[in-house]
């Protein structure tokens, strides 16, 4: 009974490979077509700039990036929209609250589950890539920067869970908070970097995104796997991240406290 | 006449249902105006980095970018509450229900839903595209007008049939969403210009995943002054995709066990 969310978690993952046609057609497509997309969008872009190097990034940087990117974003967003927001409309919370477990750490777990089979691939990506196309130039490959990004990307996916929480529990007093969910993809993978680079954007606009979360989740991991932070800006980046999540965190307990008088139970 | 008829009625049903969801209509429409926001940002910031992409300059993508968000307006509009609903009837077995009736099951399972709720959005989009049109400096045809707006539309058209090409495989593979992530990735070629695809690759998102030609050819079409091509490729390639969804949609019927699948 005691470790019944590391069983909810394996059961989770077991459920995420029940289809396995689908999941290596899914995956190995998503990626080709994504690089590829990346590719010829890039490449576009050097060729009519007339320059081999733009904001850091190479051509084969570039490929790298977007290589990644996806997979990290992917990774944040766990489960996906509605995964208690639904429970909230039809009433299926009602067994969180009646059965003697922790609906935080039930979530937290499947969330997790769905974090580290998207985190897998990400591993499985990067692997294939250094084995066969493994380029100093690009980036250079070290044990103390994976750990880096392993740490910052548990941190953004936290930070990001309870972000996304805080909008799935907006179900209590809304009708239909799916556009809401989306409204949060389309600005984190905005001003995240998971578009576009933020090296890319204008020195002004990198200053004041600083100041929110959003390079926190995506921009700031990716740097650490790419080796481009050292220890004290990782130590810095560290612990704004942690400062967010706790926020987050405390933003969507609060929610969820309020929200439960909310709650009818009867489902729409 | 019949199914003009019915689709009305799935209209009213749709409108009805739009009114109750209220904070749900305001919360899509801030959704598409984001979306539109981070698609002219996108540009915005490449263009910073470069006079021109695509063989376009950034007058040319601002058309462009308004020309996709058309498409994809005009898809969530008439076409995407089904698409959601497609593989869940067809996993609970509700497709039992519309093959007894005497009616098209495809119709019914491809129409039946209209999300009013998008509708301010398909009408923003609409105006967006009216305004860079009125303040194009460069010169275009006006009378090529109707016809883009039809190639539009077709466009639409077949970015839901290319989708349904993708959750078909649900027949078979009876998993929940078939393969709508490799779609949600492919998807995005829509958002990028024809031009930059070189090679196979260019044929490839041109006839086979028609994404390029949904709102790149399109705009060629109004562009360029010799473009009669984009007509007859876009009745070909449309003509095959329509065939090939209907040539699937028999064999997955074929394979549909009912509730069981």
């Amino acid at each position: 009974m005691k470790n019944w969310s590391v069983q909810v978690f394996f059961m989770e993952l077991r459920q995420l490979i029940t289809y396995r046609a689908d999941f290596w057609i899914n995956f190995f497509g998503q990626t080709f077509i994504s690089l590829t997309i990346a590719y010829f969008l890039w490449d576009s872009i050097f060729l009519s700039a007339q320059t081999k190097v733009m904001n850091g990034f190479t051509i084969q940087g570039m490929i790298f990036y977007y290589l990644c990117v996806p997979l990290i974003f992917r990774v944040q967003q766990g489960q996906g929209i509605g995964f208690i927001s639904r429970e909230i409309y039809d009433g299926g919370l009602n067994k969180y609250l009646l059965y003697p477990i922790d609906i935080f750490k039930y979530k937290t777990a499947t969330y997790l589950a769905n974090a580290t089979f998207f985190l897998l691939q990400l591993f499985f990506l990067i692997l294939v890539y250094n084995i066969f196309f493994y380029d100093p130039n690009v980036y250079s490959f070290s044990l103390l920067a994976g750990i880096k990004f392993l740490i910052l990307l548990v941190i953004a996916s936290l930070s990001f869970f309870y972000l996304f929480l805080c909008c799935e529990l907006m179900a209590f007093w809304f009708d239909n908070i799916w556009s809401l969910g989306v409204i949060l993809r389309f600005i984190t993978s905005f001003f995240g970097g998971a578009l576009i680079p933020l090296a890319f954007f204008p020195n002004w606009a990198q200053e004041i995104l600083r100041l929110t979360p959003f390079p926190y989740l995506i921009d700031f991991p990716m740097k650490a796997l790419l080796n481009q932070l050292d220890t004290h800006q990782f130590l810095i980046n560290t612990t704004i991240s942690i400062i967010w999540m706790i926020m987050f965190r405390f933003l969507a307990l609060s929610i969820w406290k309020r929200g439960q008088y909310a709650y009818t139970g009867v489902g729409i | 006449m019949r199914y003009l008829r019915l689709y009305l009625h799935f209209l009213r049903f749709s409108f009805s249902r739009a009114m109750e969801f209220r904070i749900d209509f305001f919360f899509r429409v801030v959704m598409d105006i984001i979306f539109y926001i981070v698609q002219f940002a996108f540009f915005k910031i490449i263009y910073l980095h470069t006079p021109v992409l695509g063989g376009w300059n950034q007058q040319e993508m601002t058309l462009f970018i308004a020309t996709f968000i058309f498409v994809d307006a005009f898809h969530m509009t008439v076409f995407a509450n089904n698409t959601w609903w497609f593989p869940i009837s067809i996993n609970r077995g509700d497709l039992d229900y519309y093959l007894t009736r005497p009616v098209s099951s495809f119709f019914f399972l491809g129409f039946k839903e209209f999300a009013a709720n998008s509708m301010i959005n398909l009408i923003l989009a609409f105006v967006l595209i009216c305004y860079f049109l009125v303040n194009f400096t460069h010169m275009y045809e006006l009378i090529k007008l109707p016809l883009f707006f039809i190639l539009l539309i077709n466009g639409a058209f077949l970015y839901f049939m290319t989708f349904l090409i993708f959750l078909m495989a649900i027949f078979w593979t009876h998993s929940p969403r078939g393969f709508a992530d490799v779609f949600y990735s492919a998807e995005k070629v829509l958002h990028r210009p024809d031009g930059i695809f070189k090679g196979y690759f260019r044929r490839f998102f041109l006839h086979i995943l028609p994404f390029s030609l949904m709102a790149s050819y399109p705009v060629r079409y109004l562009l360029e002054s010799n473009s009669n091509y984009v007509l007859v490729e876009t009745l070909l390639t449309s003509a095959a995709i329509y065939f090939l969804v209907f040539l699937i949609w028999k064999r997955g019927l074929r394979n549909y066990s009912s509730a069981s699948s």
